[in-house]
């Protein structure tokens, strides 16, 4: 029941804020919605303490929903640990998204509709991660593409809001043609689609191949990697990534909900969940260390030059969500788990606090006409410091830290302990980018907040601290930033993990990172402190020291940094391999295919012959009744005389 | 002695009927025919609990009634079917001066006739069930005394169902003659000793299956149906639609496979001929339509087609997917005669298809329940309409019957254009004189449930199809 | 036994050739009077059947009621049939070659009738020895006990033919002035005389 609760809460809150929005009146559809979410945060971190630690899964069965032939499907509910941990960061995050919203948008006409799509993509996000089969994940999964959409796209009215929301749906669609492959295989191998029946059958697929185009193809392999592929899609991964920082175009708190804290993190939940999958096909688990390695280093150098102040944010989601994947790739799930849950805390707190500067700054996001507003936004200041901190990974090795120390640190670590090459690569990214992350954070600190102000004058003016329905989810975020690692680094990722993840995760002997991740040198474990404390260091030098610094940086080494600021072409890369020949193509089909030979002989040329038939054919209706009776009579003659004809007397 | 207990539902609607009947009788003269109604829809309500609650599959009256969950199946349907038009027609009868209790009572002996006929296991009770269903719907048909067009159309219907009826009789008598019994059960014995069924027999069939085809007008007996739907008041079209289309399909499926369900093959092209002429007549001379009653009559010619070819295929699975097909044609056809009801400018009603030019910016509710019905009736994925031809085809196609599944989904294919275009004038049309407001919570109400029904039948279709499958299963022991 | 025989093709026929003279006289009175005719000679299969209550009830039923009731709205409609009839000549061809293929397909079924021994055994009622038992007692075992259901459908169907029949044709026309029986007999002396004393040489 109380699961149940958890999950529909928040459709309701949307079927009631959506419909009957404009009745309510708008103070009433925010007010429900957010209680309502409010009462599913509440009772999640309760799910978290029942199922993780109290070591009692759950399995709901709701009802029946597709069965035809072997292909059942059933609306379920399967909570376990994974799911328990993602209901606590899905509720919570949405939660105090809804209440900051409630200031946030403040000024905007469509306040009930922005609340029911938010309260619909928290629903379809809940349906994806208490799933029990594909299908179902499946459902969430296309669920929050479509609250997605409609976010990114909520100020429909500005063209790149528009643009933005269809880049976002359609790189999501290559992607998810992955995911839909990969679940159609699964079918097609395993004859079912739930979790339980799958991962149970799965040791006996080891070595199951099939032939493909001649090439004998590894089974699991294959299935895993178009699974990945769904997930490189909707987190964002290499090289599907380029919608993410389009999305910012949404408003910050959409930002902070789906593009930080719970959709992007969908698909490392999925290679978590898909772990019993994965731990049996170690080349696909490569393919994943890989990817999350090199996405993690790419997003943070472009990190590093971008002035939007929530580009930077977005692009270092891309990064953390790189790390989360090469932990995940390496075998340690628990960790990428662990990650994704803190990360959710504080990278939640850094767009939320971006959201608090730009709602001050009368909606400007560009860094460069910032700067000095710490005096101003005393507590913002302080709560985008936290979560910097947090992202960085502060903390002395041993004693105590901020929350992304414990999981980032713990990533690297794992990445040494793999003692693998792919694990040296990850190993070496990580620690590059750590030490970008740690420049790019305090070089958005620096020029938002310190140095002259280069806001207009009357911008500066009215610049003051948000209210307090806005400050005080920052505040709750805040204490996660500082507290989840230190509380939840024991329980998630210690020598004990096996009891706290339950069955829901599952890592083969052979594979030892988690294992040795605890027992690294002491360098491995003072490094990734060293080089974010030179990256801030740097940072320092740069925008508060020497402010000529950057400039002139960029002047000399020109090709650099149009390489990084033009995001290492990807966009241009694509618009010439594929949008261009694909809309040359598109328009040949289109005149000369369509338009003239299809046309021309299709439709066009069928609909006239079928408007002739119809006009034939509503003649026969004479209106005399004779005319009728003849039919029916006729109609009996034919028939008998073609049983005559067909029997014989 | 007769097992009455079986026919309780029956039984009860007859004598409701009549109790209805002296209550309207001794009202005072002119009074408003609500009361009568709502009696008669508790009525209706009552029969259907009394329905429901039946169980097994049992024959009394000497074999000539028989209450199965086949025939519960489609019981349930024309009582809904039944009480939804009588809903239906609250606003229109008081408007258009047919304000009479003579109205409900002659929907609930109607009702009770094609309870009989989904429950008649004999020819003389299955033609007794039609005319006890037919006679109110002529009455019905010309209810509205004072106009031309509607008496007209009665009496159209009435003379070619008394033809239809000289050829079911005349058919029920050849196979009397050919097999001695009038009994389901024992023609179906007769026929087992024989290896093939004569040609006499046959062609007792044929015009058996003419008489059925008339009564859920299927190409070439459907002449009426055109003229009868326009010319008769809007509200009793929306009944004609709707459940005496059931019972008739639901009958005309027990017909044929009780007694003659060894003999498939020998009857098969039958169904098949009316079957194809159906869906593609009912596809084709749609097009041509301005009236959007007219329009939905050769709408249900064709979906009559559709359902038919589960019949053809006469296996188990084909008697499920029309049943399923029944179902979901009910409720759409009750949402869409709900919005045609409601399309009226003042105290005129309305019935022409370019009426609706800008529905979806006057009356953005309607349109939106209108175009998803639209969108069902054309077949269109997720909604209910596309299911319910997909397992009639399914069916077809599992028997064999591939051209007739591959002629069906093409005349879908033309069919569809007509639905659309009538989403076209809703949404791309600019408005010409905006149709009237309020549009009455009665039929308001119909319309949101049967669009949500519409829309929403694909999350959870296994209830419907699992029961339709049991249903289906009484047919074949 | 020659009787019987002589007597059977003399009714038949002449109902055969009546139903068509019903359809081909140009007179719809005389159609009405061939009809007629052929309601008799039915009743007079029955007769010979043994079914002499059916025969009696035909008579008295079709021709006493329903036909003469024809007549009189044959009569008293002004219904021009030579105009109904145009046309008739335009469609003749075809309708004859379609009810001729017709006719002569079930010819041939009717001349192939073969009667299955087994078709004997399933008959639902078989009928009583007349010496026996009266026609109408036997008649009212059948309706009143295994045919009870069918019964009271048929009863339903003449409820609704009479509702049908008001509903459509009743009409209370204001204006019109009826004569209302039960006021006419209540009127009293008192309601509807009154003494007036004249005086003489003033009038009322």
């Amino acid at each position: 029941m109380m699961y149940v609760l958890i999950t529909f809460a928040p459709l309701l809150g949307a079927l009631l804020a959506g419909f009957f929005g404009r009745s309510l009146g708008d103070r009433a559809a925010m007010l429900i919605t957010s209680l309502l979410m409010t009462l599913a945060a509440v009772l999640s971190w309760v799910t978290l303490y029942q199922v993780a630690f109290g070591h009692s899964p759950a399995h709901v069965e709701l009802l029946s929903w597709i069965k035809s032939g072997d292909f059942a499907v059933s609306w379920a509910l399967q909570i376990d640990s994974l799911t328990a941990v993602m209901l606590v960061v899905v509720n919570t995050v949405s939660c105090l998204v809804h209440w900051y919203s409630i200031g946030y948008m403040s000024h905007d006409k469509a306040k009930a509709r922005f609340f029911a799509y938010l309260s619909l993509f928290t629903f379809a996000m809940l349906m994806l991660v208490t799933s029990d089969n594909f299908v179902q994940l499946y459902f969430g999964w296309e669920g929050v593409g479509l609250a997605s959409y409609l976010l990114i796209g909520f100020w429909y009215h500005k063209p790149s809001a528009n643009a933005a929301a269809m880049k976002a749906f359609i790189v999501n669609r290559v992607g998810d043609f992955g995911f839909a492959l990969g679940i159609a295989g699964i079918f097609l191998v395993y004859d079912s689609v739930t979790f339980e029946a799958v991962f149970s059958a799965t040791p006996d697929y080891v070595d199951h191949t099939f032939m493909f185009l001649g090439y004998e193809v590894h089974t699991l392999t294959t299935i895993c990697l178009l699974l990945f592929l769904g997930a490189m899609g909707k987190s964002a991964q290499l090289p599907l990534h380029t919608w993410l920082p389009d999305a910012m175009e949404g408003p910050t708190p959409v930002s902070a909900l789906i593009h930080a804290a719970t959709m992007v993190t969908a698909g490392v939940f999925l290679v978590a969940r898909c772990s019993p999958m994965f731990e049996y096909a170690p080349d696909a688990l490569a393919v994943v260390a890989v990817i999350g390695a090199t996405t993690a280093f790419f997003a943070a150098t472009v990190g590093l030059v971008q002035t939007d102040i929530k580009r930077v944010i977005a692009y270092s989601t891309c990064s953390q969500l790189g790390y989360m994947f090469f932990a995940a790739g390496l075998s340690a799930y628990p960790v990428a788990i662990f990650h994704l849950f803190t990360h959710a805390f504080f990278k939640a707190l850094l767009f939320l606090g971006a959201g608090s500067v730009i709602h001050a700054v009368a909606d400007e996001q560009d860094m460069r006409k910032m700067g000095g507003l710490a005096p101003h936004i005393r507590k913002t200041f302080f709560m985008m410091w936290i979560g910097s901190l947090a992202l960085a990974g502060i903390g002395i090795p041993g004693v105590i830290g901020f929350a992304g120390f414990y999981s980032k640190d713990l990533i690297l670590e794992s990445a040494f302990a793999a003692h693998t090459s792919f694990g040296e690569y990850a190993f070496i990214m990580g620690i590059a980018a750590a030490f970008m992350t740690a420049f790019y954070s305090w070089r958005l600190l620096f020029m938002t907040f310190n140095g002259k102000p280069r806001a207009p004058r009357e911008t500066m003016a009215h610049i003051h601290d948000s209210p307090p329905v806005m400050m005080i989810p920052l505040y709750v975020l805040a204490v996660g930033a500082v507290f989840a690692g230190i509380a939840f680094y024991g329980p998630m990722t210690g020598h004990h993990w096996e009891e706290f993840w339950g069955e829901a995760i599952l890592i083969l002997p052979v594979h030892t990172a988690l294992e040795h991740a605890h027992d690294v040198p002491t360098w491995v474990k003072w490094l990734p402190l060293v080089v974010s404390v030179a990256g801030i260091a740097l940072a320092w030098q740069m925008y508060i020291r020497n402010t000529e610094l950057p400039g002139s940086f960029a002047r000399t080494h020109q090709a650099i940094y149009q390489f990084l600021l033009n995001k290492w072409y990807f966009d241009e890369l694509y618009d010439w391999i594929f949008v261009r020949p694909a809309k040359g193509l598109g328009r040949i089909f289109w005149k000369r295919g369509d338009g003239q030979v299809i046309d021309g002989f299709g439709p066009d040329g069928i609909s006239s012959t079928v408007l002739k038939l119809a006009r034939r054919a509503s003649l026969l209706q004479s209106g005399y009744v004779y005319h009728y009776a003849f039919a029916m009579l006729i109609g009996v003659a034919v028939l008998v005389s073609f049983y005559f004809y067909a029997i014989g007397v | 002695m007769h097992d009455f207990a079986i026919a309780l539902p029956e039984i009860f609607l007859a004598v409701a009927a009549m109790a209805m009947l002296m209550i309207g009788v001794f009202q005072k003269p002119g009074s408003d025919m609500g009361l009568v109604s709502w009696l008669g829809i508790l009525s209706l309500a009552v029969a259907l609990v009394l329905v429901v609650t039946g169980e097994g599959d049992n024959v009394s009256f000497a074999g000539l009634f028989v209450d199965d969950p086949f025939a519960r199946f489609a019981k349930v349907l024309i009582l809904i079917g039944s009480a939804a038009a009588i809903i239906l027609s609250q606003g229109f009868v008081r408007r258009e001066g047919m304000n009479r209790f003579e109205y409900p009572v002659l929907i609930m002996i109607a009702t009770l006739g094609m309870l009989m006929m989904v429950s008649a296991n004999d020819l003389i009770s299955l033609y007794m069930g039609i005319e006890l269903q037919s006679l109110p719907l002529y009455v019905l048909a010309a209810f509205k005394r004072d106009s031309t067009r509607t008496t007209e159309a009665g009496l159209k219907y009435f003379v070619l169902g008394a033809l239809s009826s000289g050829m079911l009789l005349y058919g029920c008598s050849m196979i009397y003659g050919f097999t001695g019994s009038t009994t389901f059960g024992d023609i179906a014995n007769v026929m087992q000793g024989q290896e093939k069924a004569g040609l006499g027999l046959v062609i007792g069939i044929v015009f058996l299956s003419a008489g059925l085809a008339f009564k859920v007008s299927a190409v070439p007996f459907h002449m009426w149906t055109p003229d009868v739907y326009e010319g008769a008041p809007s509200p009793v079209t929306a009944f004609f639609a709707t459940a005496p289309k059931v019972a008739a399909l639901a009958m005309f499926l027990r017909a044929m496979l009780e007694p003659f369900g060894g003999m498939e093959a020998d009857w098969r092209q039958i169904i098949w001929l009316i079957s194809v002429l159906s869906m593609l007549l009912g596809a084709f001379a749609a097009i041509g339509q301005h009236n959007i009653k007219r329009l939905m009559a050769y709408s249900s010619i064709g979906h009559v087609g559709y359902a038919l070819v589960g019949l053809t295929a006469a296996t188990s699975e084909g008697v499920r997917g029309v049943l399923v097909y029944l179902t979901i044609y009910l409720v759409m056809n009750v949402g869409t005669f709900a919005c045609i009801l409601a399309m009226r400018r003042g105290d005129r009603m309305v019935e022409s298809i370019d009426d609706l030019r800008g529905l979806g910016k006057t009356h953005k509710g309607m349109a939106m329940a209108l175009a998803i019905f639209m969108f069902s009736l054309a077949g269109v994925p997720p909604l209910a309409g596309f299911f319910g031809k997909f397992y009639v085809f399914m069916a077809a196609i599992n028997a064999g019957l591939y051209y007739l599944a591959v002629i069906g989904v093409l005349a879908s294919v033309v069919g569809a254009f007509y639905y659309l275009r009538i989403i076209k004038i809703m949404y791309f049309d600019e408005p010409t004189e905006p149709l009237s407001k309020p549009i009455g919570m009665e039929l308001g109400v119909l319309m949101a449930v049967t669009a949500f029904l519409t829309a929403a039948f694909f999350v959870v279709p296994g209830v419907l199809v699992n029961g339709a499958a049991v249903a289906a299963g009484s047919l074949f022991p | 036994m020659i009787l019987p025989a002589l007597a059977f093709y003399l009714f038949a026929t002449i109902t055969v050739a009546c139903g068509v003279m019903v359809i081909a006289s140009r007179n719809p009175v005389h159609s009405v009077l061939f009809l007629i005719l052929a309601f008799f000679n039915s009743a007079g299969l029955f007769v010979l059947l043994g079914a002499e209550f059916l025969a009696m009830i035909l008579v008295i039923v079709y021709v006493g009621a329903v036909a003469v009731l024809f007549m009189f709205v044959v009569m008293m409609l002004d219904i021009n049939f030579v105009e109904l009839r145009q046309g008739f000549l335009q469609y003749l061809p075809i309708g004859l070659l379609v009810s001729f293929i017709l006719l002569v397909e079930i010819l041939m079924v009717v001349g192939a009738w073969v009667i299955a021994p087994e078709t004997a055994a399933v008959a639902a009622a078989p009928t009583p020895d007349p010496a026996l038992r009266s026609n109408v007692a036997a008649l009212g075992d059948l309706v009143y006990t295994r045919y009870v259901y069918l019964f009271q459908a048929a009863g339903m169907i003449l409820l609704v033919a009479m509702i049908g029949a008001i509903v459509l044709t009743l009409r209370s026309r204001p204006g019109v002035r009826r004569q209302r029986i039960a006021d006419q007999v209540s009127r009293t002396r008192d309601s509807s005389v009154e003494i007036k004393k004249v005086q003489p040489g003033q009038g009322v």
